[in-house]
Order: structure tokens, then sequence, then C-alpha cells
């Protein structure tokens, strides 16, 4: 028994080292290409076209991790696993980068050996409510009821809400979205709760969208994040910087369009050392000299990801201006540390 | 006694029935049928124009939303929508059906799952023909040989590169067995010897016994030279599994899972019955364990436990995985259809067996397993159906098989919304595909005249 129990212990060692030898980004270098986390369908965020391509904006960011590294979008591999899975498969060494729309929370970062980098989209749970009732404001909804998705983080914000001022609300709980939303539409119940990038797609889901408006209101946190393996700076680094590459690149007025451009021409210093004509910032990252010009001109600055994916003009339809998700400059929160 | 023979005894008279009178006047035709069966009391009647009214509609509803009202022509579910909001959505599912049928299989590269099919169906086209000797030797040709076919033209890769040197051999090999299958189903039919036979009349001399096997081998080591050749020429874009879906990837499980319930079912079967306590144990405890525990958490302990125990760089495809459950899981079922078929052997046929000097082998394979599997048959279809539609299971572990590719219609941007029409569109599908091998199963049962 002792005998079996040392040979278990050498055995579980023996693995454990052998998966933190390598650092992950010589693992992906490797390999030659970047295995990217996400989850099945997020309309804006993660989803199948027809051709079978995936697009969103958590896509985005794996295909700029993967432009930084290779200088090429297409090397990445997606993984599409269930929710029990995303801790697990970074855990295990199976996905580089998990980014599958989720909320950086403490007990996620603290506990389930991730480390979360920086957060891409600001979310927050809304309500959408038909709008000839005339609510013009969630407290409004005294004794209304409300739909929601059973067993999400939205059924026990909208319970504590509903405690914290008294509201009186009751809840209307489904297992599946689709049926959920049939319901509100088919006015089983006064509003919808869910997260407000959430709503925006089942708005225009609805037979006649304008018939429907998103209260003002946000009642929850959901900072959607991307996240790496616990204690894997160096890799943490490169996912990190690409993304600020992308919000620094949108502050500086580059795009995927001038970028070619702007690399021969431009004078400014803080341009050149961003495209890496000046300076030597790509060595402390172990990256390519051109890095942040590949994010740039394979998948854009941070305003073009979000145009694309979740903007007015997408399907989701939201609009930027006056949220957290604006530039620092423009009252948001997407704010780059300083490339120097 | 031979002397009391039908034949011998012209003075017994044959039985001869008398036709069935005709129904009474006004029961005749289809309104006579009609007002006789359904209108015969006030009751009958009034249920009988209940039942029409709701049937009416019924049915009236179904057609204004799938045909009269729909929309097959539009570039978003908003249009659809403009175009007739309380119809089905049409267009969505036909924009979406490549990715249906293939799931995301390359579209430029979508020809080869059709020749890949093509060539798997081709295979077993001789089966139809009567005249065609060692059948069954056909059908272990394909499940031997076909998946080699199939991996090269679904994988792709140039040979010795992407595709492994035993890979590339065993195709070439299943090539010209395929080659030489239809040579001879050709030559046969023109009255000529098979290609097989090529080498006999310059063998013959040299050696009596197995002129025909050594003949059988040369010619087809030679065929596979010429397409080995041929093949090496060729090279296909090569497409990761991750990239396979739709239908395609429902065919795969389901074909996969039911070529191997048969011979998984039958070891298990006979393992139950032997007589050795080892052999009996195990399978009892495989076919219980497994039998005990629904598929879906089997799918899910194989791809999120496995992960955990497994080192990092040990890579498992999901697929692979999948298969392996999905296969235990139908030979598990069938172990029990054909143990059934077994205990409903005679003792007498075993004793039988045993008088004519046969050993266990032999009284299995040649006596009782062709009596059991032919008396199983229905029992055998319906498993083999509930495993189609249990492979719509593999979605929820994310294998974009059929059902998650219709899900994902839902999530499209231009069809965000659109649940309903995909999912009918399913149902009906493998409403046909069912159908149609429950029927194919009744007509085997005919052929083989299950019922004496």
């Amino acid at each position: 028994m002792n005998k079996l129990t040392m040979a278990l212990a050498a055995t579980t060692t023996l693995l454990a080292a052998n998966s933190y030898a390598v650092s992950t980004l010589d693992a992906v270098k490797d390999r030659g290409y970047v295995n990217c986390v996400i989850g099945n369908s997020f309309p804006g965020f993660y989803s199948l076209n027809k051709a079978g391509d995936w697009q969103g904006m958590d896509i985005d960011i794996c295909r700029g991790v993967a432009s930084a590294v290779f200088g090429d979008a297409t090397k990445v591999k997606f993984l599409p696993v269930q929710w029990a899975q995303s801790f697990t498969s970074i855990k295990s060494g199976k996905g580089d980068i998990l980014s599958k729309g989720m909320t950086w929370t403490l007990s996620r970062d603290a506990a389930q050996g991730l480390d979360f980098l920086d957060t891409y989209f600001y979310d927050g749970q809304g309500f959408m409510v038909r709008k000839d009732l005339g609510v013009k404001s969630v407290n409004e909804l005294k004794g209304a009821t409300v739909c929601v998705l059973t067993g999400t983080s939205s059924e026990l914000n909208i319970a504590d809400y509903s405690r914290a001022h008294n509201l009186d609300i009751k809840t209307v709980v489904f297992d599946d979205s689709s049926v959920r939303n049939t319901a509100f539409f088919n006015n089983n119940c006064d509003a919808l709760t869910n997260d407000k990038s959430g709503l925006a797609a089942q708005r225009s889901a609805a037979p006649n969208p304008t018939d429907y408006v998103i209260l003002p209101e946000t009642i929850s946190k959901e900072a959607l994040s991307f996240a790496v393996k616990q204690n894997d700076s160096e890799w943490a680094n490169v996912v990190k910087w690409t993304f600020a590459a992308m919000v620094a690149a949108e502050e500086f007025g580059v795009n995927s369009n001038n970028v070619e451009k702007m690399r021969t021409e431009s004078q400014s210093p803080v341009i050149r050392r961003l495209l890496g004509t000046e300076g030597d910032l790509n060595k402390g990252l172990g990256l390519p000299q051109d890095w942040a010009y590949q994010v740039i001109k394979n998948v854009g600055n941070y305003g073009e990801v979000y145009e694309r994916n979740v903007g007015p003009d997408s399907v989701l339809g939201i609009d930027r201006e006056g949220t957290l998700n604006a530039l620092w400059k423009d009252g948001g929160m997407m704010y780059a540390k300083s490339f120097r | 006694m031979d002397d009391f023979n039908v034949k011998n005894e012209p003075a017994l008279k044959q039985f001869i029935a008398t036709p069935p009178r005709l129904p009474p006047k006004n029961e005749r035709g289809v309104i006579g049928t009609i007002l006789h069966r359904c209108f015969n009391s006030i009751g009958n009647s009034v249920l009988t124009l209940c039942v029409a009214v709701v049937l009416f509609y019924l049915v009236k509803h179904i057609l204004d939303w799938a045909v009269f009202n729909a929309v097959f022509v539009a570039e978003s579910r908003r249009q659809c929508m403009a175009l007739s909001a309380d119809g089905a959505c049409w267009a969505g599912v036909i924009s979406w059906f490549n990715g249906l049928i293939y799931g995301r299989f390359p579209m430029d590269e979508q020809w080869r799952v059709n020749v890949g099919v093509l060539l798997g169906l081709m295979w077993l086209l001789p089966l139809m023909s009567k005249r065609i000797p060692l059948r069954n030797f056909i059908l272990l040709s394909w499940i031997g040989l076909y998946p080699f076919v199939g991996g090269y033209l679904f994988l792709g890769g140039r040979f010795g590169v992407e595709l492994g040197l035993v890979h590339g051999t065993m195709t070439c090999f299943a090539l010209a067995f395929l080659v030489m299958l239809y040579m001879n189903w050709v030559l046969s039919a023109l009255g000529y010897k098979g290609v097989n036979e090529w080498f006999l009349p310059l063998v013959s001399r040299w050696a009596e016994r197995r002129i025909h096997l050594m003949s059988f081998i040369v010619v087809w080591v030679l065929i596979t030279f010429g397409v080995s050749l041929g093949l090496s020429h060729v090279s296909l874009e090569p497409v990761a599994i991750e990239r396979w879906g739709g239908l395609f990837l429902t065919f795969i499980i389901a074909g996969f899972a039911i070529t191997m319930a048969i011979p998984v079912g039958v070891v298990l079967a006979l393992g139950r019955r032997s007589k050795l306590p080892v052999i009996h144990w195990i399978s009892m405890i495989v076919i219980e364990l497994v039998r005990s525990v629904p598929l879906i958490t089997v799918l899910f302990m194989a791809v999120t436990l496995l992960p955990i125990f497994l080192p990092a760089d040990m890579e498992f495809n999901k697929l692979t995985q999948v298969l392996v459950a999905v296969c235990l899981f139908a030979g598990a079922y069938m172990a029990e259809n054909i143990r059934g078929g077994l205990q409903a052997i005679p003792k007498g046929q075993y004793e039988a067996a045993t008088t004519l000097g046969l050993g266990y082998l032999h009284t299995m394979v040649l006596v009782v397993l062709p009596q059991a599997l032919k008396m199983m048959i229905p029992n055998i279809m319906t498993s083999f159906i509930s495993l189609l539609k249990d492979t719509t299971l593999v979605s929820i572990i994310g294998l974009f098989d059929i059902m998650l590719m219709a899900r994902n219609i839902a999530n499209d941007k231009d069809w965000v919304g659109l649940h309903t029409e995909p999912l009918v569109m399913i149902s009906v599908l493998f409403f046909i595909l069912c159908y149609s091998m429950s029927q194919y199963s009744l007509n085997l049962e005919k052929r083989l005249k299950v019922d004496h």
C-alpha cells in the first residue's frame, strides 16, 4: 500500500513537473498555434457564421494574440467548452487563453487557478419592458413579474435588488433562454432581465423591436474579461499587452486601414514605439518587432472590434458613447497603460 | 406412411374458399363507407364532426405557418418578419443548409464528403445482387477497409506527410479492393471469370490447393500498386477533425456505433452465457455498468474528467472519446438483445449441432447465431433507431453535429432568435431517416422469412 502511494505521488509530481516545465509562450511557439477556450455560442462575442467560421469579440481577442505571436490571425484554434470545463481546460493546459464572456469575480480569480488580465467589455444586468407599459425606471417595477433564467447570477442579483429596494418583484424562472424570450414576447411577464448585451440581442430578435425598451439602470457589475493560467506572467504579459495595443491604437488614431501609412510616415514617438519602428518594447515580451502592427493590421483597434461585433450597426446594436466601454478620454474605462 | 401424401391421393378434395359477399348497396363506395362507419348514430356523427373540425384547424394552422405564410427567400430574419410576420422563416434554414449537412467542413472541400459517402454506398451496392458470391465477405471488407478510404477523404493530406504510411497503404488496398469488386461484378454479369482468377492457369501446375487465394492476393497487390501510383500525385487539403460536423458527423457516429454494436454485442452476450466464471462476470459487469448509467453522463465524464487525469500534452480527440463511449453503449444494449435471441433457440439445436460433431465456434457461427440474429431483427433495428437519435446528445459536449449547428442558427447575427424552424427541419429529417430504417428492417424480415 505504502509503495503504491509513493509510486502515485512520484507519478503526479512528474506529471506536474512536466506540465509546468515550459512556459506557455514557448509551448505556443513550438505548437504553431494558440488554443483559445470559448463557449458554444453567444452572439456578438463568439458565434459561428454559416461558413463555419467563428466571429465575435472574444474571437477577435484570440486572433489578436495569434497575430502578435505569429503575425497571422488564423494561427489559433478555438475550443468550445461547457461552463463546467472552462476552468479545468485552462488549468490542465489544454487552452492558453480563456475568453468566453466570463465575468471577473473574486472567487474565480482567487480560487480557480486563473489570472484575469483585463476587461474588454463592461456589462451589467438590466431590464427590458414593453414600451406601452410606460415604465421609465426599475423602481417603478413594484410587484411586477420578471422572466429570468434559473441558476444564473441574474436570478440572485434580482433577488438582492428587490429586497434592498423593497420592490417585491416576482420572478418567473426558465431553464432555456429561447423559451424565456418567447414567454416574454407573449406577455407572460412584465419584464425580462439579463445582461444588457444579451438584452440587446433579444430585443433584436423580437417580432417588433421598437415595441420594447431597455431601462437605463444597471443593477450589477459584469466585467467580461479574459484570463490565463495562474503564475505564468510571461504569457500573461503577451495577452494583456496585445489587448492594450488595440486600445492604445484607437487612442492614437491608428486603425487597420491607416496602420501601413502610419508605420512609415508617422513622426509621433508614441505611435512609432507602438508599431515597433522605434525602441525595443518587443524584447521584454519575447515577441517579434512588429507584433503590435500585426495585431492592428489583422484584427483592428478596439473601436473597430467593438463596432464590428457589438456596435450600433451590428445585430446587438449597443451604443458605445457614454458607456464604460468608451475610451478614457471620452469618459469610459478603456485605458491602455503607457507604451514606454 | 409416405402413401398418405396429398400428391398421391387424388380423391382428397382441395379446399376452395367461397368469395366474400359484397356489402349492402348503401354501404358501397367512398361515401357509403363514410356514412356507414362515421355517421351511423347521433353520438358518432357528433364525434366525427368534432374530430374533423379539430383536424381541420390543426392542419390549416400548420400549413399556414409552414407553407402558405412562410418565407423562403430573405436576407435576414428581420426581412422574413417584414415579409410575413406569422409564418415560418425557411430562408434561414436554407441559407444554413450546407452548415446543417456538412457542419464546419470547409466549403471548397465539401465534395469530398459527398464522394466519401457515395463510395461507402457503392461498396455495399453489389450486395443487392443475389448472384454475387461471398456476400458476408463483402460486408466484412466494408467494415474493415472502408474506414481507411473515408478517413483519407475526410481528413485529407498528402501521402507520407499528413497521412501516415499505414493509413495510406491501407487506403490503397481498400480502393484496390473496391476496384476488384466492381470488375468482378461486371465480369460475372457478362459471364466471364473474375479478375482474381487471372493468374490461375500460371500457378495451377505449381500448387494445387490455395491457388484461388494466391491468385486473389497477387491481383489485389498489383491493383493496389496501380492505385498508390495514382494517389501519390493527388494532394487533398487537410481538414481538422474539429471541423467535421452537421449531419455528416451524425452519420459517422451513428454508422460507427451501428457497425460496432453487433460484434461487441455478440461477444458480450456469448460471454455472459459462458460457463467460465471470469468471462461470465466480466461481461456481466460491463453490460450492467454501462446499461445503468445515462449516456450523457458517460459523455460528460469522457470529456471533463479525462483531461484532469491525463498529462497536459496527451491530447485525446473529443470525437475518439465519444466514439468509444457510444460504441460501448450500443454494444451493451445489443448484448441483451442478442442474449434474448440466444435464449429463444431451442436446446435441440445445440444438441443437434453437437451430434454432428461441431465445436463451440462452429455451433455458434453456423447454427445458433444466424437464427438468433434473424429472430431479433425488430429489436436490433429499434436499438439502431434509438442510437441514431441518441447521437444528438453529443451536441451537449460541444461536437458540432446537426443539433448544435441548428442551435447556432439562432445565434448567427443575421438570424438571431430563429429557434423553431431549424428544429422542425431536423425533426422531419430524422423522421425520414428513422422511418426508412424501420421500413428496411421490415423488408429484411420478409426476405429472411422470420415468421416461419
